[in-house]
């Protein structure tokens, strides 16, 4: 989902003129990105925008085969009028209201643990978090699916001799083991990212405050946090942007929960259009739609994590 | 036969999840793979590409390859189910669907529908017509023309426990009055026993009830398409089994899950409701029950014997093959020739229990069939006989596979999934500017 991280860059001092050489050196190192930026990422959308624009039409009984014809923004309008279309965008905003609460706040509340523990007991939490992580998403969805199934699984089971029978599947709760799934797998991911700001920050200030007398609590609340904000801000969007692209957990539970439908998420829907509906036009506009959505939503968590930033 | 093998949707969605990438790159490298250039009449034998995710399909190919010259067959073994749909429309798109593959009864108007598959009429409808029975003929010929040939037929039976059934003193129902009372004694006597489990998964199943009923899901009417899902037939059918579920005397456990399988190997269900292919399925998943599942004609409404089809498999020809004459050469011998049956069945340590549409097939399959696991029972002849049952005259739509993932989300509510049937399959129809007849 996610690059590797790196803290984000200081003031950058102001830019000297370069020299012809340094243009031509600067130049011959960008231009590898810029080949496969085109290539895999602005070819293809372009493609996609392309694509969006069309529509395949048959006529009479259809056995006469599909000719395609200019639709104009007509795709997009069906995406957004279309009811499934518009359900799947409140499913991810049910689901991020839950997931990324937990998986910042608990991801910074477990490192933050760490940070304070023990020397050894260290690298076993972290060990400990991370390793879910390591777990290929669909087979971790593929085990949990197995975890939730009645009859098979030692959980419900178990749950089922203390009297509690629990429906994972049921249209209440399926979004609570959607969110489980995804923050098994991805809360360690976050712990280690946060953790490793966390040991950036100089002992000799955590110090400070501890001769101040801070206790702990108050060191993690009035100095650890606010000295790691930016690493904050920007787990805080790729955990959104990873969640708008949730796929593969909801896609393995709705083959046994089955109510969820084959359109739960945008991606989803997105799926489900191009390789169930064959409609390829309505798939490229969907998929530009979550795009622009996905952006605008970064846009917003970039602007609003800067002001909290400065403040 | 497309069902028989037929993994579980489950890991058939987890390979869809984690391969649908790689398919579009696979799709991307490997164009133009069937070989146009070795044109047909210059001595060299003709080459053509065959895909299909049906069991013994690579020994039938084998057995082809070595009895004829001609021809050559290049055969792919492709995931069945709907990945195995998704993955020849993909083929289709970029150029390079094989020449021969097989499909389900119920995708072919859809697929016929996109301009995906080239008529066969010229040079099988004669053939179709000739070599397969009468309640076949709507299934492969649309509009005036014939898309595929059929493999096997599917009528639905009803599979029972031979041994729950006399311990709680139910005889074998006949019709669907007798089957709710055979269910409420066992249920009674036994709550924790129900009498199958139909809680949605696979709506091709009621599908099949409904057909039974007399329904007729899809229709032509001149040059439109008529949509009859929520018809009073397909009500009654689907009326009944929500009563089942409601009552708790049928469970609610979708078809094709994991629970389902553990359901019937630990005696929770007391039936079963397949079709002739389902019966081959039985020593696999319930080892332990052999001898203790009896099989019977499914139930009927009114005591008329009748039936509808639950799955099935034709041979069809996706456009861009430049082979037909060898295509149809291949497809006639595979569909028809008793030494296509034998080669198929030969390698499989448990045959196929598919009932083949042809006569001279069916007599072979027979033959090679081991029914030890079901004793004192002709699993073929009742197969046969219940075929011979099959209500003629259904016709699947040209929107199959946004109306079977619709009527999927309806899960356990029967009567809902013909509601919502309905309006996916006009809406859809018009959506692709087909006529629709109101």
């Amino acid at each position: 989902m996610a690059p590797p991280l790196s803290r984000p860059l200081q003031a950058a001092p102001r830019p000297h003129r370069l020299r012809r050489g340094e243009r031509s050196a600067v130049g011959l190192f960008v231009v590898p990105f810029f080949v496969l930026f085109t290539l895999a990422t602005l070819v293809p959308v372009g493609y996609a925008v392309w694509m969006s624009l069309f529509e395949e039409e048959s006529s009479g009984l259809g056995f006469g085969g599909t000719h395609r014809v200019f639709a104009g923004f007509g795709n997009y309008a069906h995406a957004l009028t279309d009811s499934d279309f518009l359900r799947s965008f409140a499913h991810v905003a049910a689901y991020c209201a839950v997931y990324i609460p937990v998986m910042v706040g608990g991801a910074l509340l477990i490192a933050l643990l760490i940070d304070s523990a023990m020397a050894r007991a260290r690298r076993f939490f972290q060990i400990a978090t991370f390793l879910p992580h390591a777990v290929p998403s669909v087979i971790a969805s593929l085990i949990w699916l197995y975890l939730y199934t009645p009859g098979l699984s030692p959980i419900t089971d178990l749950l089922g001799r203390l009297g509690a029978h629990v429906d994972f599947f049921g249209s209440g709760t399926v979004l609570l083991s959607v969110i489980n799934i995804s923050a098994w797998q991805w809360i360690g991911y976050n712990v280690i990212i946060f953790y490793a700001a966390l040991q950036a920050i100089g002992r000799e200030t955590l110090e400070a405050a501890r001769i101040d007398g801070a206790h702990e609590t108050r060191i993690a609340w009035s100095v650890k946090i606010p000295m790691i904000r930016p690493t904050v801000v920007l787990t805080l969007l790729f955990t959104g942007v990873g969640a708008i692209q949730l796929f593969d957990a909801p896609m393995l539970l709705q083959s046994r929960a089955i109510t969820m439908g084959t359109s739960w998420t945008p991606t989803m829907f997105i799926y489900d259009a191009a390789f169930r509906g064959h409609d390829y036009g309505l798939a490229a506009a969907g998929a530009l739609l979550l795009a622009l959505v996905a952006g605008g939503l970064s846009f917003v968590v970039t602007k609003l994590g800067n002001r909290w930033k400065e403040s | 036969m497309t069902r028989t093998p037929r993994p579980s949707r489950l890991a058939r969605t987890a390979v869809t999840s984690s391969a649908v990438s790689l398919l579009l790159l696979t799709t991307a490298c490997g164009g133009g793979g069937s070989d146009k250039a070795g044109g047909e009449g210059d001595g060299k034998p003709v080459t053509i590409t065959y895909w299909s995710a049906t069991t013994g399909a690579k020994e039938t190919v084998d057995a082809f390859n070595k009895t004829h010259h001609d021809v050559k067959v290049k055969f792919s073994l492709v995931p069945s189910g709907p990945d195995g749909v998704t993955k020849l429309t993909n083929a289709v798109k970029a150029g390079n669907a094989p020449d021969v593959t097989t499909m389900d009864y119920s995708e072919l108007p859809e697929f016929a529908g996109q301009g995906n598959l080239q008529d066969l009429s010229g040079a099988a409808g004669a053939f179709v017509k000739a070599k397969f029975p009468d309640n076949m003929q709507s299934l492969v010929n649309l509009g005036g023309k014939t898309w595929a040939v059929p493999f096997d037929v599917t009528p639905l039976e009803l599979f029972y426990r031979k041994d729950l059934f006399k311990k709680f003193g139910v005889a074998v129902p006949t019709t669907w009055a007798e089957y709710r009372k055979a269910a409420e004694k066992i249920h009674k006597a036994d709550p924790s026993v129900r009498i199958t489990n139909f809680g949605g998964g696979d709506p091709a199943l009621l599908a099949g009830l409904a057909w039974q009923a007399g329904a007729h899901w899809y229709s032509i009417s001149g040059d439109a398409w008529k949509v009859d899902i929520d018809d009073a037939a397909s009500r009654k059918v689907a009326a009944y089994w929500d009563g089942l579920l409601k009552d708790d005397l049928a469970s609610k456990t979708p078809l094709w899950s994991k629970d389902e399988t553990s359901e019937r190997a630990n005696g929770k269900v007391a039936t079963v409701i397949g079709a002739a292919w389902s019966a081959s399925g039985f020593p696999t998943n319930y080892p332990a029950l052999k001898g203790k599942w009896g099989i019977a004609p499914l139930p009927t409404w009114d005591g008329r014997a009748a039936t509808g089809m639950y799955g099935g498999t034709s041979y069809v020809v996706p456009k861009g093959s430049a082979h037909r004459d060898a295509d149809v050469e291949f497809i006639k011998w595979v569909t028809t020739d008793p030494a296509a049956m034998r080669a198929r069945l030969s390698s499989q340590k448990l045959p196929s229990s598919a009932l083949p549409a042809n006569r001279q097939m069916q007599a072979v399959a027979e033959k090679a069939y081991d029914g030890s696991y079901f004793p004192g029972q002709d699993v073929y002849k009742l197969a046969e006989n219940a075929a011979a049952t099959i209500v003629p005259g259904w016709t699947w739509g040209p929107v199959h596979q946004q109306v079977n993932s619709a009527q999927n989300a309806t899960g356990a509510d029967h009567t809902k999934s013909l509601t919502v049937g309905q309006a996916t399959a006009e809406k859809s129809i018009e959506a692709r500017g087909m006529n629709l007849a109101k």
